[in-house]
């Protein structure tokens, strides 16, 4: 186990540097900064920052980005299936192909595809960089999202966020290096074998007085003056103990963090308040929005995070899982999210961020080209599709990777990827590469193994980096 | 499922790469052409950067820079069948069909076609034949050296000079190597913290004021095993140690992560576990009933329903249920089992083997495939009848006459109720139809035009409301029979281990994929711990009760050794080997390796006895001493590895929470039975015999006793935590998915908030200082009472003072509305105070 009861002064440093509190800990940040990350060689960065839109659920990459021409005419007819005998699906018996329930076209200068779906994302198509092939190895959402997220689906590993956090440290000591806001799942951000500082920090936007951004944030005590009595008895009570023991790590850490945890009630709910933002700020993320209310508030408050230091943003969307009736649930989605994820391409521009903020959107995989019908009597038009994890599209924006490229391509069905595959290994590769991180030396030891993200897989994709 | 085609296949490609292998003919000047234009380029550009010499490490065991070691193969056998593209795995592995090359896409399919030619011509390949060094493998007799695979010794206690400190020769053990280094053990605790301490170790509770004071008045010399023996007798011993175990197992009250599809009969094993640490099973059997339980004789149906319910060990971990491929399923939760196997008994990272021989010890794909072949013969997931779902084996448990009747009863009960409730429908419809009939009526003779007609207008809308009252009670009522007669009582289950149709070894699957099978291993243990040939599996078994025997051996230098690094642990903060879950070549080294061989030989020799072993631990003098820092020794051995003083310790998410709801007096004596509360019908969803997605639960209602039964019993989740139960989410619970012997003693500050604001914390508070003023005359006897509930000792002097200073102080910060009330306020705050400090939070 790496968590010694006895913990020595570099993990007891890691130890302190998790928490939204303001504590002067500069001095403490400055040896931790020395001490936390592993001796890497140094690489050229590119990017500083991650920010992960995490679309939970599979988005259609057929009906967003990668719409085919065959589907489309064969709309409604059998196919034939693609799949292993072995391998059951419900609902799909009959491989119907169903075409991109609206038009998907060339946008921009770059002639990046994007659907009509997307109106605000078209605004800033030579900004991305779609990867058509992107690959993972499990059809199942939760399977698929741990992978997505650790690079296993079975055993629990550190999240690409912890991964990050590990190899480069905080920018800033009054903040965890990794947030997740609307998390979807303890796995997700969770930090495995590697020190609990480096776990992402799980954080609710709150859209009303109820929903606290940080579970158990609000004071016990009837006022802040008892319970800072309180805290200050259970404070001199520690102190007896520690010095009757002649000192203790993991005490003094309980010590110092009692005081981040009391900042934290107070910082915390500064940090998430938006009210003091100008209107063309929250329109921008379109903050106000019957639909985009929630998640232009969770993008908005991404950039500011990410702008005071946080390295890993991670901000969820979810319901994107389109069993049925895709043509109309996928256009309430888009009206949810694709204002809030364009402004924040655009305000990350505008502020000069961009160029070394890498910005990740994906699913967990895409969607089948056939079609999905669980009802068994629907007509075409209400069907579905079934999750896809052998080809979907994933894209990302700055941070060093090209503007207005296409890279990667489906076979004529957009099943099966026929050139420039990208494993979620090589994703992680890739990032960790665009923030001077070699994937095969970031690693950790435990029980006996050199572990990575990447575990013994992975390759930079060098034909995306600008 | 998975054809046994691929192995025969296999075999044959064997015997066809012999026959043909060197002796191929010299190719002709049109096939050298066809090779080097067709074949050779495309080798060199697509294969050999991960198949050649000029590979940074060689995939899959196979070369294709040269004719022998093309023919030879890697892993999966060998690469070409001349003649023969449809058996040739190169041909196959080109078409995407099973294996994937080359991994990043596709190539075109004239190539494909060439390649198909080429081999049909019998793969002529001017290429010279050369042989290369044989591929990595394991050594298994050098393997043997490490200390960890050589046989238990049982060494002699060593003579001491300080021949009146050891109480046990754990003592002498630890005493000589500390007087080497010139170093003492600290002073004893008080007998304040070694109750304390024991009683948390044990138990997983605090010492009650009664239990503390019956030992403070125990003058006797006997008065430290007096305690103990109590404490080992508890019925809490078995709910602390099984909890224990379960770390092991990966056990939750959900299947996998997806949907939330509940284990109904997962409780049975918990049970079965607490049952079994209570009342002390030998290790040894113990070993034989969860591996092999089904396969043991018994006498009684009890026994036999104790022995079924056992195996549960390798049937609880995550299984992802939804996978649509079967093959895949069933090769994922091989490895699971496999793994959990090699970590729980034998402080082995088998998994590693799944692909390739291990890189470290002598574990190879042999090894593992040697095991995983048994649970293969043993399946545990079938197909259900819900869209692609899959669900865990069961196994009906035989019932005694009295648990029939009682069952009988309870069946009959149900058919009372659904009785009742039909007859509660039907009246309802009755009258719902009768309002209908009436609301009908009433719009007939009040045609729509005519709104000004009030009085009609008002008799109408309470219609109205009636019938939709009506419908909503019909509705009910209808989910409440649904409900019942889903869960009408059954013959009770468990999920059990059972040998399957299908008995046979398995092949070694290529990189884990059940879709590239390789050669067939036989079934048996890991080699480099057995001294003899594993013994002949009898025909149409799995072989688990021969697994089950070579693990219980007492000459398995790993089994025993392993068990009592783990209890050794538990009590004294870190295991003698510290990586207490790896005792391979990359592990720690036991600091005290003859202590080792001495407990593991003891525990041997007095029949795998867990309740003896830890009995000896704890009355031992080393665990008797006190857990402070001390200057001189400090400098010597910084991370105590001699072990000079005890380790001090967190207490972890149960100890916490069932510490407190002891103290408060609200823990209620645990009865085990099933977590989950599927009786309440708004807990469980799709219920229904078929369907696209299996009945799934959901914890919303839980039982009123939830909240203070011990945390053991709680369900686990795999995805979240209960409102009773979030305090696993911040204090370092295994995760299910997870198969770890020692938890994390994180430090993080959102931990910090919970004990600050929790309900769990403050609720305890309020109900303490009631306690404490409704029980205890006057502030001091108050005080003294608080400190004996919440650390288990007198208060001091100064902490009195201290105490008094700040009900004083906080007096003025309050708003009381009565006196009475500002006393509960005042106290509420200092219990919390004190519930939220180091001294509570950790043992000493």
């Amino acid at each position: 186990m790496l968590q010694k009861p006895f913990l020595d002064r570099r993990q007891m440093l890691q130890n302190l540097a998790c928490g939204f509190g303001s504590l002067a800990l500069a001095d403490i940040a400055h040896a931790m900064n020395q001490t936390t990350s592993p001796q890497l060689p140094l690489m050229a960065a590119s990017a500083k920052r991650v920010i992960f839109l995490f679309m939970a659920g599979g988005p259609s990459q057929h009906d967003l980005f990668d719409p085919k021409e065959y589907i489309r005419k064969k709309h409604g007819q059998p196919i034939g299936s693609p799949l292993r005998k072995e391998v059951t699906q419900v609902g799909t018996e009959k491989f119907l192909a169903l075409g991109n329930a609206v038009p998907v076209k060339p946008r921009g200068n770059s002639g990046l595809m994007i659907s009509d779906l997307m109106p605000h994302l078209c605004g800033v198509a030579d900004e991305i960089c779609l990867l058509r092939g992107m690959t993972v190895d499990n059809p199942q959402h939760a399977s698929a999202t741990n992978q997505f997220h650790t690079g296993m689906f079975t055993e629990v590993r550190p999240s690409m966020g912890s991964w990050i956090s590990y190899g480069l440290g905080t920018e800033n000591q009054n903040l965890p290096s990794f947030v997740s806001i609307h998390a979807p799942g303890l796995r997700t951000y969770g930090s495995g074998f590697l020190p609990a500082s480096h776990q992402g920090t799980p954080l609710t936007v709150p859209l009303n007085d109820k929903i606290l951004p940080v579970e158990n944030l609000r004071n016990a005590s009837e006022n802040e003056i008892t319970q800072r009595q309180r805290i200050d008895l259970t404070k001199r009570l520690n102190r007896r103990l520690l010095d009757d023991l002649h000192g203790d790590a993991n005490m003094e850490g309980m010590i110092q963090n009692m005081e981040l945890a009391f900042r934290m009630q107070i910082n915390t709910p500064k940090l998430v308040d938006l009210s003091n933002e100008t209107k063309s700020t929250l329109d921008l993320y379109g903050i106000g929005g019957k639909d985009s209310d929630k998640h232009g508030r969770a993008c908005l408050l991404a950039r500011k995070l990410s702008e005071s230091g946080v390295r890993f943003v991670q901000v969820t969307m979810d319901g994107w899982d389109h069993h049925g009736d895709i043509k109309g649930s996928l256009p309430k989605l888009c009206q949810q999210t694709d204002q809030p994820v364009a402004g924040l391409l655009k305000d990350l521009k505008q502020r000069g961020l961009l160029e070394d903020t890498l910005v990740l959107w994906s699913g967990e995989f895409g969607r089948t080209p056939w079609s999905q019908d669980l009802s068994g009597t629907a007509p075409i038009d209400k069907h579905g599709r079934e999750h896809q994890p052998e080809s979907f599209c994933t894209w990302m924006a700055g941070g060093g990777v090209k503007p207005g490229f296409t890279h990667g391509e489906t076979d004529e069905m957009g099943y099966r990827v026929v050139n420039g595959k990208v494993h979620i290994h090589d994703l992680h590769a890739t990032i960790l590469h665009l923030l001077g991180l070699d994937h095969t030396k970031l690693t950790w030891r435990h029980i006996g193994r050199d572990y990575r993200l990447t575990d013994v897989h992975g390759e930079v994709v060098k034909e995306i980096l600008a | 499922m998975i054809k046994l085609t691929p192995v025969i296949l296999v075999c044959s490609m064997f015997l066809a790469s012999k026959s043909h292998g060197a002796d191929l003919p010299t190719p002709t000047k049109e096939q050298v052409v066809f090779f080097e234009t067709k074949i050779r380029p495309v080798l060199v550009e697509q294969c050999h950067k991960c198949h050649s010499s000029e590979a940074k490490s060689i995939k899959g065991g196979l070369r294709v820079d040269n004719r022998s070691m093309l023919m030879k193969g890697g892993d999966s056998g060998p690469a070409i069948v001349p003649g023969d593209p449809a058996k040739s795995i190169l041909a196959k592995a080109l078409k995407h069909d099973g294996l994937e090359m080359p991994p990043k896409g596709k190539l075109p399919d004239s190539v494909i076609r060439d390649f198909e030619t080429w081999i049909r011509m019998g793969a002529p390949d001017p290429r010279k034949l050369v042989e290369l060094p044989i591929a990595r493998s394991i050594d298994i007799e050098a393997g043997r050296r490490h200390w960890a695979f050589q046989p238990i010794l049982d060494p002699k206690p060593p003579l001491v000079k300080d021949a009146s400190w050891p109480l046990d020769h754990v003592d002498r053990f630890l005493l000589a190597k500390l007087e080497n280094a010139g170093l003492k053990p600290l002073k004893d605790a008080d007998r304040h913290t070694w109750l304390r301490r024991v009683s948390f170790d044990l138990t997983g509770l605090p010492p009650t004021p009664l239990q503390i004071k019956a030992f403070m008045d125990d003058n006797s010399p006997n008065a430290w095993e007096n305690a103990v023996d109590r404490l080992l007798g508890s019925h809490a011993y078995g709910e602390r140690w099984a909890r224990h175990w379960l770390d092991l197992t990966g056990y939750a009250d959900m299947m996998g992560t997806s949907n939330n599809v509940y284990a109904e009969h997962a409780w049975r094993y918990r049970d079965y576990l607490i049952a079994a640490f209570n009342k002390d099973k030998p290790f040894d059997r113990f070993i034989r009933e969860q591996i092999a339980g089904d396969l043991l004789p018994a006498n009684k149906p009890g026994e036999r329903a104790e022995n079924l319910t056992a195996t549960g060990f390798l049937m609880v971990g995550d299984v992802e249920i939804v996978e649509p491929d079967k093959a895949k399923l069933e090769a994922d939760y091989l490895d699971t089992q496999v793994s959990k196997i090699g970590t729980a008994f034998l402080g082995m990272t088998l998994g590693c083997a799944r692909c390739h021989d291990h890189k470290f010890d002598p574990i190879g794909l042999q090894d593992y495939y040697g095991i995983a072949g048994m649970l293969r013969s043993s399946p545990s997931t079938h197909k259900t009848a819900f869209g692609v779902w899959s669900s865990l084996n069961t196994t009906d448990l035989p019932e005694t006459p009295e648990q029939l009747k009682a069952r009988q009863g309870l069946e009959s009960k149900t058919n009372e109720n659904i009785n009742k409730w039909k007859t509660e429908k039907s009246s309802l419809e009755m009258q719902r139809k009768a309002v209908t009939e009436e609301i009908a009526r009433s719009d007939k003779a009040a045609p729509a035009d005519k709104k000004t007609d009030a009085p009609s207008s008002t008799n109408k809308e309470a219609l109205v409301k009636k019938r939709d009252e009506l419908n909503e009670r019909i509705r009910k009522i209808d989910g409440t029979i649904n409900h019942a007669e889903f869960f009408r009582s059954k013959a009770p289950k468990a999920y059990a281990m059972r040998d399957g149709d299908r008995v046979a070894d398995m092949p070694v699957y290529i990189r884990g994929n059940p879709y590239a099978p390789g050669i067939v291993m036989p079934r048996g243990a890991i080699r480099v711990v057995s001294r003899d040939k594993f013994p002949t599996i009898p025909e149409g078994q799995s072989g688990r009760l021969q697994l089950a025997d070579w693990l219980a051996d007492k000459g398995n230098p790993l089994t025993a050794r392993v068990l009592v690094n783990r209890i050794w642990q538990k009590l004294f903060g870190e295991g003698i080997v510290r990586s207490v879950d790896y005792f391979g070549t990359r592990g720690e080294t036991p600091s005290h390796p003859e202590l080792l061989d001495h407990l593991a030989s003891r525990f041997i020799n007095h029949g795998w006895s867990q309740k003896r072993l830890l009995r000896d631990l704890v009355l031992s003098h080393a665990y008797r001493m006190g857990s402070s820092n001390d200057q001189e020794s400090m400098m010597v051995d910084p991370e105590n590895k001699l072990i000079w003083r005890m380790n001090r310790q967190r207490l972890d998410a149960e100890a916490l929470r069932d510490g407190l709801l002891q103290i408060s007096g609200e823990l209620v004596q645990g009865q085990g039975g099933p977590a989950l509360v599927l009786e309440e019908p708004e807990n469980c969803g799709s219920l229904a015999l078929k369907g696209i997605n299996p009945p799934n639960y959901t914890h919303r209602k839980p039982r009123p006793t939830e909240e203070f039964q011990r945390t053991i019993y709680l369900p686990v989740m795999r995805t979240n935590f209960g409102t009773h139960d979030r305090i696993r989410a911040f204090f370092d619970f295994v995760n299910p998915a997870q198969i770890s012997g020692q938890r994390n003693q994180t430090v993080v500050p959102t931990q910090s908030l919970f004990v600050m604001n929790n309900d769990l914390f403050r609720k305890r508070a309020t109900l303490i200082a009631n306690r404490v003023l409704s029980e205890s005359p006057d502030t001091k006897a108050r005080l003294s009472h608080l400190w004996l509930a919440v650390f288990n000792r007198p208060i001091t002097n100064p902490e009195y003072e201290e105490a008094e200073e700040f009900l004083g102080r906080l007096n003025s910060s309050l708003n009381a509305k009565a006196p009475k009330d500002l006393e509960t306020m005042l106290w509420r705050e200092l219990c919390h105070s004190l519930l939220a400090s180091n001294e509570f939070i950790f043992r000493f």
